[in-house]
């Protein structure tokens, strides 16, 4: 065998050999995942409920697997064709585990670990319950996030463009800046009168702090090749500001935003799971109350899908922004 | 009549707690109309005097005087080519030279401002580079925008930084004649203030030819070049008399480089 396989090496290269079978087969990495994967659903194991809930874990399988058909098809770059296959199969991987660790070889204590299909189950008919937490959990973000975005950025670049204010707040916001936000939540709590006022003032917080520090630092270090060019060209300082500073710096404004996204996102769920009476992490946070934990994981999926999607939006509106730059 | 004149300026850059003193006790004087090249070795100051006479720094002593009057920070009726290119990133070639005259005309409708763009992207040979933006241009043709959104300003004075030491030689010969045609043209003259390392450039676009001495050590010389106006370039190098000149600021340049090797 092993003299076999260095005679070969030596006449044909491997790497070339091994491409052309790749190639020639129309099953890659992923669909073989895959098929495991619906194998292993369809027989029956220790537990008995996961036999029962097989349909649902059929279904999610074959949807990654119809989802990554369909990117494959609709991308012609290699590059992106090979990434959504890696997410593929990872994906199949973990539900494989996830599947034998329960429900065929039962390692794990079932009351805590549900099976997949269970899951999926749950996930499905939670849904409209989604929704609702969704919705408010949004209305909270979205409140808390744009305020920060509309009062950090012009404040940040007045004061970071005239030096004495900047000499001025700058110990400042390295003092308060640091401070984890989540400190002020039972504060902030007894203060403000309704829990929503409370919540969407230390979302306020969490995002005001990264995009202001990002977006001040950058109007102090603006390039002074782009000022220049602006001042030759004698601009008003309304102009200097929104129309040459502002979208010099944007790049730094963007990284800025994106952490205070983030922030603001934790912030949000620790909110709800300590005073709220609706949305997301209020959600995850009772039925673990309960012990009921196919929904408290389902919760948790569905969270992740969320995050995926606003940081997926996020990142066009940044492609756009910065389409110069490529 | 004078247009600009240089009082005693001096001129330090403060780094830290120090002053870096950069030009002393320069005065020249510029009249309406009159194309002036700076020359001289790299660091002697002459963009720092550029940035003098563009109002983005006052000098730390003299005067500095456009038609009589003390300038006050920048204005309009000079216009700037600086030495590193100058447009704005997020702006397409087109759109950076609509925002410098939108800032010169703010009444004006947006479709005539586009074809005075469109008429000295062409001018420089940029026809259809318009919409792309600055970093999908190459080093010389962002040279050439910046000249474009300069000569487009239309201002009284021009203040060119090597504006064409990017630029490959063919093109360079181009502008040269558009900057010479620009000067020219127009109810009346144009005055320049031309900054360059190139001798002959120097020899063939000005009146008169200031020569810098090293660091902090002023004008070391100007030279008036008398040639007939327009100048025809392969002519003109043949004659005794520009090569008698060129001898001169070649000599004029390399004093100071051989002190400084001696040094
Ligand atoms: N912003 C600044 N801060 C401190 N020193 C500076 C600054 N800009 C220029 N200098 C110094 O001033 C001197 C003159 O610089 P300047 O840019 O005017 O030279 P230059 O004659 O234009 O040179 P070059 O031909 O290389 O463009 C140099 O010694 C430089 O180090
Ligand atoms: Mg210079």
């Amino acid at each position: 065998m092993n003299t076999l396989c260095r005679a070969e090496k030596a006449t044909d290269t491997p790497q070339k050999g091994f491409h052309t079978i790749a190639l020639r087969l129309p099953l890659r990495l992923a669909d073989i995942l895959f098929i495991s994967a619906m194998v292993l659903a369809a027989l029956p194991g220790k537990r008995t409920m996961a036999f029962e809930y097989r349909g649902y874990l059929m279904g999610l399988l074959g949807l990654i697997e119809l989802l990554y058909w369909l990117h494959q098809t609709m991308h012609k770059e290699p590059v992106r064709k090979k990434s959504s296959g890696d997410i593929a199969a990872v994906m199949f991987t973990g539900i494989i585990v996830w599947e034998l660790m329960t429900s065929h070889l039962d390692l794990l204590q079932h009351l805590l670990f549900p099976v997949p299909g269970k899951v999926v189950a749950v996930f499905i008919s939670e849904l409209p319950v989604f929704a609702r937490c969704l919705v408010s959990s949004l209305g909270l973000l979205g409140a808390g996030y744009l305020l920060a975005l509309i009062t950090a950025i012009p404040l940040a670049l007045i004061i970071g463009w005239r030096k004495r204010l900047f000499a001025a707040v700058n110990p400042l916001t390295k003092v308060l800046g640091p401070i984890p936000p989540i400190v002020y939540i039972p504060y902030a709590i007894v203060i403000l009168p309704t829990f929503k006022c409370a919540s969407i003032f230390i979302i306020f917080i969490g995002a005001f702090w990264p995009i202001f520090i990002g977006t001040l630092n950058a109007t102090f270090n603006v390039d002074r090749h782009l000022i220049d060019s602006a001042r030759v060209l004698n601009v008003s300082e309304k102009t200097m500001l929104f129309e040459i500073i502002l979208p010099g710096i944007m790049p730094a404004i963007i990284s800025g935003a994106t952490l205070g996204l983030v922030f603001s996102f934790i912030l949000l769920t620790a909110a709800e799971m300590i005073g709220a009476s609706s949305g997301l992490g209020w959600y995850v946070k009772y039925f673990s109350d309960f012990a009921d934990y196919p929904r408290v994981v389902a919760g948790i999926l569905f969270i992740g899908c969320v995050v995926t999607a606003i940081t997926g939006c996020f990142e066009r509106v940044e492609r756009r922004l910065l389409s110069w730059k490529n | 009549m004078e247009k600009i004149r240089l009082d005693n300026v001096s001129f330090a850059y403060s780094q830290q707690k120090s002053m870096i003193p950069v030009i002393s006790g320069v005065d020249l004087s510029v009249a309406a109309g009159e194309f002036v090249t700076i020359i001289g070795p790299s660091g002697c100051g002459k963009s720092t005097i550029l940035s003098l006479l563009s109002g983005l720094n006052s000098p730390s002593e003299g005067d500095i005087l456009i038609d009589g009057e003390a300038i006050r920070g920048t204005g309009t009726e000079r216009g700037v080519v600086f030495q590193h290119y100058s447009l704005f990133p997020w702006m397409s070639a087109r759109k950076n030279i609509i925002f410098g005259l939108r800032q010169l005309k703010p009444r004006r409708s947006h479709k005539e401002l586009a074809e005075i763009t469109d008429r000295y992207l062409s001018l420089v040979g940029l026809d259809d580079v318009g919409d792309k933006y600055p970093n999908q241009l190459s080093g010389g043709m962002q040279q050439r925008v910046a000249i474009a959104r300069a000569f487009a300003m239309d201002s009284d004075i021009l203040l060119m930084d090597e504006p064409f030491s990017a630029v490959d030689a063919k093109n360079k010969m181009g502008l040269q004649g558009l900057l010479l045609d620009l000067w020219n043209s127009g109810p009346r003259k144009k005055t320049v203030v031309f900054i360059t390392h190139d001798v002959d450039e120097a020899i063939l676009l000005s009146d008169r030819i200031v020569v810098m001495s090293a660091c902090t050590k002023g004008i070391k010389e100007i030279i008036r070049v008398n040639f007939n106006r327009p100048r025809n370039r392969s002519a003109l190098i043949k004659t005794p008399e520009y090569a008698a000149m060129r001898h001169m600021l070649i000599n004029l340049l390399f004093d100071d480089l051989i002190e400084e090797v001696a040094v």
